[in-house]
């Protein structure tokens, strides 16, 4: 007798285009999480790491309350709070949940490319400006292409938990990969099924995510290129 | 070349004493014109939601620390099989949102008798401990990274010193490797308070009456007698709460990380 002899796999074969939407969405939501968040943390990065007056204090309060407080309790102030404030700032599942974890990981980004670009040489934006490039053009010539580089490992975890966060949707019912196990598992009771396979399922999204980030490291690093 | 004088400094102080100017007044007027629901519900989720809270992130802080210091010391042990279980254990736990590891404990674990032949009866497990096996597992995860890290960043000569010394393996590691380790490692698990603390919020989706489930029913009780749910001013609440408590912890880890980092 197989050990797991009343496992029932057909249970998942038969919600496959149901988990497959929810999948879908998973995938949708944590891709513009993390274009949006690269973009803030490039924007508030250079901010903070160039100490640009006003709009650094006001980056730096952005993050601290980002990190400080519990991305759930930013999904409910975003979803139930705003409507409150004006009925235009009513948001779809799908719009409270991008909007979130680009919020999120922009915050946390934010302090990761701050760090890298801190870490490029002074030495190193002096001579661009030497050469006559704008201060701008700087940036995008060395800080950005250097700091960038010591920035991704930490921008990694970032996009992972980015990944992960996009469960918690399950909070305001919009029907991502965990909300729609749930809801199958509600009907047909099968607990065990639908939450091994979405285990399995962000297990494999996280690991190929963290895989792939660490490939393009390596294909980045200038110790391989030579 | 000498950088330019930096007045962000004094900048900070201005915009930090605006803010304070109109804000402190401002809060002191809304908080004296408060309407006569607010009272039991900061009641609600002070005395009840936040002791919860506070408990959960205690007993899951100390147990993840505890498991992730020990998996983390025995992963630099040389023993394939050791080393596999434990990257397993760390690159599971690590992986799943917490969430779904929560759902895993308190949903399919108890059915677990149903699916496996033979497996003697699984009584459901209650809410808090649930996510507390859940937090624990996702912080032991996060902390044996961080020993690993943190131990094998220790200089081969110490262990060979504390070895000539007469230490036994045990001995060596607790009276010699961790102590070291421990100023690398006190940050991170700072860290790990904090986001624990945080993380707590998600035992409400399983009904645990944390601040932020408290919190939720009180505006779904203000909706349903009121008309208005207020959640505007609940959540703003409750995010306060979180930041007064989070900031302190995480000023107290970048401080450790600086002092440390020599």
């Amino acid at each position: 007798m197989s050990l797991l002899a009343s496992f029932d796999w057909g249970t998942i074969w038969d919600n496959r285009g149901l988990l497959s939407e929810g999948l879908w969405r998973t995938i949708q939501v944590s891709a513009i999480g993390i274009v949006g968040a690269t973009v803030i943390g490039i924007v508030l990065g250079a901010v903070r790491a160039n100490r640009i007056p006003v709009l650094t204090q006001l980056a730096a309060t952005y993050v601290e309350v980002i990190r400080n407080t519990p991305i759930l309790v930013q999904i409910y102030l975003l979803f139930y709070g705003l409507p409150l404030l004006s009925p235009h700032l009513t948001f779809t599942g799908f719009t409270t949940a991008w909007l979130a974890v680009t919020i999120w990981g922009g915050a946390f980004n934010t302090e990761n490319f701050r760090a890298g670009f801190e870490a490029v040489p002074y030495r190193y934006r002096e001579a661009g400006l030497a050469l006559g490039f704008s201060s701008l053009a700087t940036f995008f010539r060395v800080t950005l292409p250097l700091g960038g580089r010591i920035a991704l490992p930490s921008t990694t975890n970032t996009y992972v938990s980015v990944l992960k966060n996009t469960s918690l949707m399950t909070a305001i019912g919009f029907q991502e990969l965990t909300t729609t196990s749930r809801s199958i598992s509600a009907s047909n009771f099968r607990d065990v099924e639908m939450l091994t396979t979405v285990g399995v399922a962000y297990l494999v999204l996280a690991w190929s995510l963290s895989g792939g980030m660490r490939l393009l490291e390596r294909r980045l690093s200038f110790e391989d290129a030579g | 070349m000498r950088r330019p004088r930096d007045w962000n400094r004094v900048i900070s102080a201005v915009m930090l004493l605006a803010v304070l100017a109109v804000g402190i007044p401002w809060l002191w007027h809304e908080y004296q014109t408060r309407p006569p629901w607010w009272d039991p519900v900061q009641h609600q989720i002070i005395h009840v939601g936040l002791k919860e809270t506070l408990r959960m992130a205690a007993i899951s802080a100390l147990g993840a620390s505890v498991i992730g210091l020990v998996l983390g010391t025995l992963f630099t042990i040389r023993f394939r099989p050791s080393r596999i279980l434990i990257r397993v254990y760390i690159e599971i736990w690590r992986g799943l949102p917490i969430v779904v590891t929560i759902f895993l404990i308190y949903f399919a674990f108890p059915r677990l008798d149903e699916t496996i032949p033979h497996l003697p009866n699984i009584n459901s497990l209650a809410a808090f401990q649930a996510a507390t096996i859940g937090l624990i597992l996702w912080g032991s995860a996060q902390v044996a990274e961080a020993t690993r890290g943190a131990v094998q960043s220790i200089r081969k000569e110490q262990h060979e010193a504390a070895a000539a010394l007469g230490f036994g393996w045990v001995g060596r590691q607790v009276y010699v490797i961790l102590p070291q380790a421990a100023r690398r490692l006190l940050p991170p698990l700072v860290g790990l308070l904090v986001n624990i603390i945080q993380n707590t919020t998600i035992a409400g989706l399983i009904g645990v009456g944390d601040v932020l489930e408290v919190a939720n029913r009180s505006t779904d009780r203000l909706l349903f007698l009121t008309g208005s749910s207020n959640a505007l001013a609940i959540y703003t609440y409750v995010m306060a709460v979180f930041f007064a408590i989070s900031f302190p912890l995480t000023r107290l880890a970048a401080y450790l990380e600086k002092r440390f980092a020599a």
